[in-house]
């Protein structure tokens, strides 16, 4: 179970973007959630994947309640919600070749030895070709690095998903590849789904539910 | 009087070809042999997925390529100046802003952040058009209003701004040289949906209306079939069909297996991407570059480059 | 098919790109192979007095001249060269490692941290340069590890401002959040992603301080209070010829002081050229 309850959250005290938010996921549920742009999903996004302290209200994932967020929430919980962004370009460490952005949860959890086989499995599974992977950030397309992205996410087998806007740069094909990647983790693993966009028609599609801002926020 | 004959196109592109000079000799072929034509009115969409070489061939007709980069053939405007041959001179004096309009990707990142949209809109038409107060005034309030830009937001800056209006202000400035090509390359990614279809919408009405070519790029198939009135695919930095929108996106639908898979993969249709991934402009294959993902794909696909005959190039078509 | 015809494209500003980066290499390569190699293969002894040949001006004998007792000043300039580049490297790095570490703590704690560090910065900034390095001297006795004290304190400021504004801006990418969500602890996202992010220009500012430390030390030495009189930097020389400046004899100011301006020159240049190929902007022009 995925809860939040009563979420206020921002940058600045005074004008928090997101005020008073509601969700709540069942294990294995899909929900897409709909918004324009600069409403807050992001920042929600954030906090769902508590890679953000809200100033009020509180996130329970899988029955623990969460009181630490970013590098004060435990390991475990953290990488329990994987995390793909909009923009590949700004997730991946320019200096990382594909092969090592991969691997990185892996070694950063302490995974060294399963890394290697783990890489490859994965790269397959997003549709990554093997010379792609030896390859920086610069010298691929936005669709590519994205494929690595969604790679890095799935790489630690979340139990959770948040993906913000993950399609937005991407061309319908790439964009039809990246979902049924997703799909085939969830259908394999029952991992829940909160796919953040502004396109009613891909996520009515994509996800088991959508809803929209208006109806999360309370004012 | 004589009926006017066919106006000559906008824009005409031969073929065009890119290539990048890498390390050890080696060569990236970005785009090859693009042809196509702009007439006045026209709009034409170049879509296709990232890194197929659509937005090099931007920068092409722009004149910004990198210093690596190598050319062939031409891309004419109306007059007869080749866009691939005038020096960085002609192209910064004559061309950019006055000739082809830019409508950008980010019109946030495209603003001047710490100056008013009025500073700025005065500034490019002082520039363009030689205006010079008090006139500027009125011109540049002209101006806003062509991109139905509100003149209630001239004075604030750029970041005070939502998405719609940045990307009208953005669209204002591409409109003050009375430029009689647009190019707009991706614009409308990032932004939401309503947005989205409002933006081509005013970019279509700057076109069709004024007599304007519009060339734009994108990988957002709803925008292309909303404002095109033909589209070019592109794959592997080759045009692979040039077709009328209408034909494209109704009935019969596209001729070539790729743009047949790209339009089906949209989430109002089939939602099943095209299998395979696109070859490496820097090793592309003998034949067509399709083969290895198409189910059509026989000895002759993967042995002879087939060539854009009637729009589509595709032996099977 | 007809054969393709190619024409390069994009301006042509490589080629005094490479000129000057060519032309401040071979400079600085000279300089440093002339400090490194004369002073052990030299049968004169810079120290020997001649007190016959004083104040000559240049000639094939003595390229730069001599000075008031006679000494060659070319030997004295390239033993100055020595100790001014020596106390430079080492005044420069550590005024590096001590800027990285304060900029990097300060950028990737934040916090309390951050403003107790950064006021330290501006305090430390608001008084001259020259005047804390005057203290720092005249603590100890005159020599090199002094002066490069001196240095290397008031030197680091600017570098732990660079540092702290580049972790600040690389802490709020996307691909932090990325690395933390992976699981990365505080250390790992430091060492792997923050910190080899910010070298460049880490790097960048350590050489560009260099010809900023020999300024320094020679304005150090020029007041006297820098290295002994028998240990010569290049401003021990410009100081020691001032005298004679008066009398007309120009030659024993002259040379230390344009030898003071070459290396900085040529370093500017380098790491110039190294600044635009970096450059992200000009690096993504090639993505696809």
């Amino acid at each position: 179970m995925l809860e939040l309850k009563d979420i206020t959250a921002g940058y600045d005290r005074r004008a928090p973007v997101v005020r008073g938010a509601h969700l709540t996921l069942r294990p294995g549920e899909s929900l897409g959630l709909l918004g324009p742009s600069g409403c807050g999903k992001s920042t929600l996004a954030r906090v769902v994947a508590l890679l953000h302290r809200p100033e009020r209200g509180t996130v329970t994932l899988d029955g623990h309640a969460v009181t630490g967020f970013s590098h004060r929430a435990p390991r475990s919980l953290r990488t329990a919600v994987g995390v793909v962004f909009q923009q590949p370009r700004l997730a991946a460490d320019p200096r990382l070749r594909l092969r090592d952005l991969v691997a990185e949860p892996l070694r950063a959890t302490g995974r060294r030895t399963e890394a290697a086989a783990r890489v490859g499995e994965l790269a397959e599974r997003v549709g990554l070709g093997a010379d792609l992977l030896s390859r920086r950030p610069h010298e691929v397309s936005d669709g590519q690095l994205q494929r690595a992205c969604l790679a890095r996410a799935l790489a630690l087998r979340p139990r959770w998903l948040v993906c913000d806007e993950m399609t937005a740069m991407l061309d319908a094909s790439t964009t039809a590849a990246l979902v049924a990647v997703v799909e085939d983790y969830r259908d394999r693993t029952g991992a829940g789904l909160l796919a953040v966009g502004h396109d009613p028609v891909l996520l009515g599609r994509w996800c088991g539910r959508t809803t929209h801002w208006n109806e999360i926020v309370k004012d | 009087m004589t009926p006017p004959a066919t106006p000559p196109p906008v824009l005409s592109v031969e073929e065009l070809s890119v290539r990048f000079r890498m390390p050890a000799g080696r060569y990236v072929e970005a785009v090859t042999g693009a042809t196509f034509a702009l007439a006045p009115g026209e709009s034409l969409a170049l879509v296709g997925e990232s890194g197929c070489g659509k937005s090099v061939l931007a920068s092409a007709l722009l004149g910004l390529l990198p210093g690596n980069a190598e050319t062939a053939g031409s891309a004419r405007l109306a007059d007869g100046l080749d866009l691939l041959a005038a020096d960085e001179r002609t192209l910064a004096r004559t061309v950019r802003g006055r000739r082809v309009g830019l409508v950008p990707q980010s019109p946030a990142a495209h603003l001047t952040p710490v100056r008013t949209i009025r500073s700025q809109l005065e500034e490019t038409v002082r520039e363009l058009t030689g205006t010079r107060p008090p006139a500027l005034r009125a011109a540049a309030e002209a101006a806003a209003e062509r991109a139905a830009f509100p003149a209630s937001h001239l004075d604030r800056h750029p970041h005070e701004l939502s998405g719609g209006l940045a990307q009208r202000a953005a669209t204002a400035l591409a409109l003050v040289g009375d430029a009689p090509l647009l190019l707009a390359d991706e614009p409308t990614t990032g932004l939401d949906r309503d947005l989205v279809l409002r933006t081509v919408d005013e970019l279509r009405a700057h076109t069709r209306a004024d007599g304007r070519a519009l060339l734009m790029i994108t990988h957002d198939l709803a925008a292309a079939e909303r404002i095109a009135d033909t589209v070019a695919v592109m794959y592997a930095g080759r045009i692979v069909e040039i077709t009328p929108a209408a034909a494209f996106f109704g009935s019969p639908g596209p001729r070539h297996p790729y743009a047949r898979g790209l339009l089906d993969a949209l989430p109002e249709r089939a939602f099943a991407p095209v299998p395979g991934a696109p070859p490496e402009l820097g090793a592309l294959p003998p034949g067509c570059a399709f083969a290895a993902r198409c189910a059509a794909a026989d000895q002759l696909c993967r042995t002879r480059r087939p060539a854009l005959t009637g729009g589509v190039a595709c032996h099977h078509a | 098919m007809a054969e393709t015809i190619w024409r390069p494209q994009g301006r042509a500003r490589r080629s005094t790109r490479a000129l000057r980066v060519r032309t401040s290499a071979a400079v600085l390569a000279v300089v440093v192979s002339a400090v490194l190699i004369v002073p052990p293969l030299a049968q004169l002894d810079q120290q020997a007095v001649d007190l016959a040949a004083k104040l000559q001006p240049p000639s094939w004998a003595h390229p730069f001249g001599t000075d008031d007792v006679g000494r060659d000043l070319l030997l004295r300039c390239v033993y100055g060269l020595r100790v001014s580049l020596l106390v430079g490297l080492v005044a420069a790095l550590a005024a590096t490692v001590i800027g990285t570490a304060v900029g990097a703590a300060a950028g990737a704690l934040g916090g309390r941290t951050d403003r107790l560090a950064m006021r330290a910065v501006d305090t430390l900034s608001s008084v001259p340069h020259l005047l804390l390095g005057v203290f720092v001297v005249a603590v100890f006795r005159p020599g090199v590890w002094p002066v490069v004290a001196s240095v290397a304190a008031t030197h680091w400021l600017s570098t732990a401002r660079i540092v702290r504004a580049e972790v600040l801006s690389l802490r709020g990418r996307p691909y932090i959040d990325a690395a933390v969500s992976g699981g990365a602890s505080r250390w790992r996202v430091a060492v792997r992603h923050l910190v080899p992010g910010i070298l460049p220009q880490a790097g960048l500012a350590a050489v560009l301080m260099i010809p900023h430390a020999m300024w320094h030390e020679s304005a150090l030495s020029f007041l006297g209070l820098g290295l002994p009189a028998h240990q010569a930097s290049l401003g021990g020389l410009v100081q020691g010829g001032r005298g004679s400046l008066l009398a007309g004899h120009w030659w024993p100011t002259l040379f230390p002081g344009r030898l003071l301006i070459v290396p900085t020159l040529a370093v500017a240049g380098l790491a110039g050229a190294w600044r635009e190929r970096r450059n992200p902007r000009r690096r993504s022009e090639l993505t696809l």
